[in-house]
């Protein structure tokens, strides 16, 4: 058992975030940990630690309701390269984002110009609305590169979208190339990672790391 | 007469308002649609301002529609079932908003600390004029004191709060010691304002300044500050140059002489955590050690960072409890109820070590080891969704809360003299 307040459970936890981000995220949905509920690790022999998590997370954009959901993440033992395992079980319904989908994507196709913009948000904490979706689409990516990154001895969050380009297709999906900054807490470096997100409002996001 | 004569003609001739206008949104679906979005533009009567022009099938239409042809223009739609969305309720609303937005934030210089926006983030002048408005307005009770210069020469300044007495049992606060910190000099900001206030009204902090002076720093890094500004808003550390080493600054809060260079510092001069070549070599860092050594009685240190939402005490260096630890989480345990008690924000607390991680070389771990026992670190908003670029309308909230949470360290330190 472990104290939630302690940072072990906490890592494990930004963990299992990226990961839901990764899995669940998109321009209409942002998920946030309200908060640790329980944490538990298991050291496994020749494997490594597993930690088992009770999360409540909320979507940003819907703030009056909050999900249950209990993570398991194994962080194998030795091997820096290897992401840790993460599986979920999101307790209860996550608000609809088919509408919000359909419009971003809608929005996006009829722009003339390729889209572009730079600093989300900006040194205030500004994201101007339109940029929203952007925003929360640089969580999904952000997710994937925190879930294939991590180990016990860091804990990355976004620090900001440094770029992001529109490049238009000639398939049905939507592709966007972000310059993200990430935040590792321990070290407290800030540094860019380049990845690319394909995303379709039925497909969903596919991330690739440039 | 002149100057008014000129303000009531452009008053006068200033007769365009968007009362009432408003802003609809039309995404045709066919031709049919198109046409009779397009028969619109025609309809020179009804002053239609097409802020995106028909250009086809799928593509949104937005009209500013003035508020005496919304009637016609909705029948006009309605009756040939072509749908629309209203952008815009009200657009002189929207202007008006904007505007007041516009004023709030403009960077002509306020009159007065009442005036002064604390709902912004500011720059280093802005901030240092701000000390001296605050000292002006209340020379009995404020006064500003320069406790050294950084390493660009920029001067270090600790405002004094103190209703007298000679080398009173004082508490001392500092902000910004990380310059990306952004909401702890801005609360630092409304921390120094909401003293002064305290004590005009004779509520809140006034009864401790009856016994206690208050010594607050709110640029303790202000090179770094202004780099924040100027080149790199995730600029943490100082900005000196040691030899050696193409890279600049030392992290401040690896830079004490408590575990210095022990585990939890970096010994490259090229990362975030660098401690530097030994420990107060950074003036920003030296400047507070000689304060505190040459004041001799500060009964409690607190240096306030960002983000995580946490309250901490020592030690970040070793895993060896810190002696007063009961006492401190009791305090931490009390302080961070308080601050959840206004908004419901949820802090964690605990020691340095076990909460966040191991750090060497920090701030509070050596005041501590002074003897200065009411030590602790906070980090304040958020848990990561803005991380160090927290929203400006976030910084008054802050403030609030952690100073709630600051007023029962105080208090505490005040009713348990040692």
């Amino acid at each position: 058992e472990l104290p939630p307040s302690h940072f072990p459970a906490s890592r494990a936890a930004a963990v299992a975030l990226g990961y839901l981000r990764y899995l669940r995220g998109g321009p209409g949905r942002g998920l946030e940990l309200r908060e640790l509920r329980r944490a538990r690790r298991q050291d496994i022999d020749d494997v490594g630690h597993k930690y088992y998590l009770e999360l409540e997370l909320e979507d940003v954009l819907d703030k009056g309701r909050t999900v249950s959901c209990t993570a398991e993440v194994l962080y194998p033992l030795g091997s820096k390269t290897s992401a840790p395992d993460v599986q979920v079980t999101v307790q209860g319904e996550l608000r609809s984002t088919e509408e919000a989908d359909q419009e971003f994507y809608n929005r996006i196709r009829s722009l003339e110009k390729e889209l572009e913009a730079e600093n989300i948000p900006d040194s205030h904490g500004n994201v101007p609305p339109e940029l929203e979706p952007i925003h929360l689409l640089a969580w999904v990516a952000s997710g994937f590169l925190i879930w294939q990154n991590s180990t016990e001895n860091t804990k990355f969050h976004l620090a900001q979208v440094k770029h992001v380009k529109q490049v238009k297709r000639s398939d049905e999906d939507l592709q966007f190339d972000y310059v993200l900054l990430l935040h590792e807490m321990v070290s407290q470096e800030v540094l860019p990672w380049q990845v690319t997100v394909l995303w379709h409002p039925r497909r969903g996001a596919r991330v690739s790391q440039s | 007469l002149p100057v008014l004569l000129a303000a009531l003609v452009a008053v006068a001739t200033c007769t365009e308002t968007f009362v009432g206008h408003q802003v609809l949104r039309v995404v045709p679906q066919s031709d049919e649609e198109l046409q009779k979005v397009q028969e619109l533009q025609d309809l020179e009567h009804l002053q239609l301002d097409f802020w995106l022009a028909p250009r086809g099938l799928g593509l949104p239409v937005d009209i500013r529609v003035p508020f005496p042809s919304l009637q016609a223009v909705k029948v006009h739609l309605e009756a040939s079932g072509v749908s629309y969305s209203t952008m815009i309720e009200d657009v002189q609303a929207l202007l008006d908003e904007e505007q007041m937005e516009m004023l709030r934030s403009s960077r002509r210089l306020p009159l007065d600390t009442n005036t002064f926006n604390y709902e912004a983030y500011h720059t280093i002048d802005e901030i240092y004029s701000f000390m001296d408005m605050l000292v002006a307005e209340n020379p009995n009770l404020v006064s500003k004191l320069e406790i050294g210069r950084s390493t660009e020469d920029r001067p270090l300044y600790v405002l004094k709060f103190s209703t007298g007495g000679t080398n009173r049992p004082a508490i001392w606060i500092d902000t910004g010691i990380h310059s990306r910190e952004w909401v702890t000099q801005a609360s630092g900001v409304w921390f120094a304002k909401k003293i002064v206030e305290d004590h005009a009204n004779n509520e809140g902090v006034a009864s401790i300044l009856e016994t206690m002076d208050i010594f607050l720093e709110i640029v303790t890094n202000p090179d770094g500050f202004a780099f924040t500004h100027t080149k790199n808003r995730m600029w943490r550390k100082t900005r000196s140059k040691h030899s050696g080493s193409i890279c600049v600054g030392v992290d401040p809060n690896r830079n004490w002489d408590a575990g210095f260079g022990d585990a939890g510092a970096s010994s490259n001069p090229c990362t975030e955590t660098y401690h530097g070549p030994y420990p107060n070599s950074e003036p920003e860092v030296k400047s507070i050690v000689d304060f505190v050594k040459s004041h001799g009685n500060i009964k409690a240190f607190v240096s306030i960072h960002s983000y995580s939402q946490l309250l901490l005490y020592p030690y970040g260096y070793t895993e060896t409890p810190a002696p007063d630890q009961q006492e401190l989480d009791e305090v931490s345990a009390k302080a961070v109820a308080a601050l959840s008690s206004l908004y419901g924000t949820k802090f964690k607390y605990g020691s340095i070590i076990t909460t966040i991680y191991r750090a060497s070389g920090s701030t509070v771990d050596w005041t501590y080891n002074q003897g200065i026992k009411y030590s602790f670190t906070f980090e304040l908003r958020d848990t990561g969704r803005y991380g160090f670029l927290l929203p400006a309308k976030q910084i008054v909230p802050t403030a609030e809360e952690t100073w709630l949470a600051l007023k029962v360290i105080m208090e505490h330190a005040r009713d348990n003299s040692y």
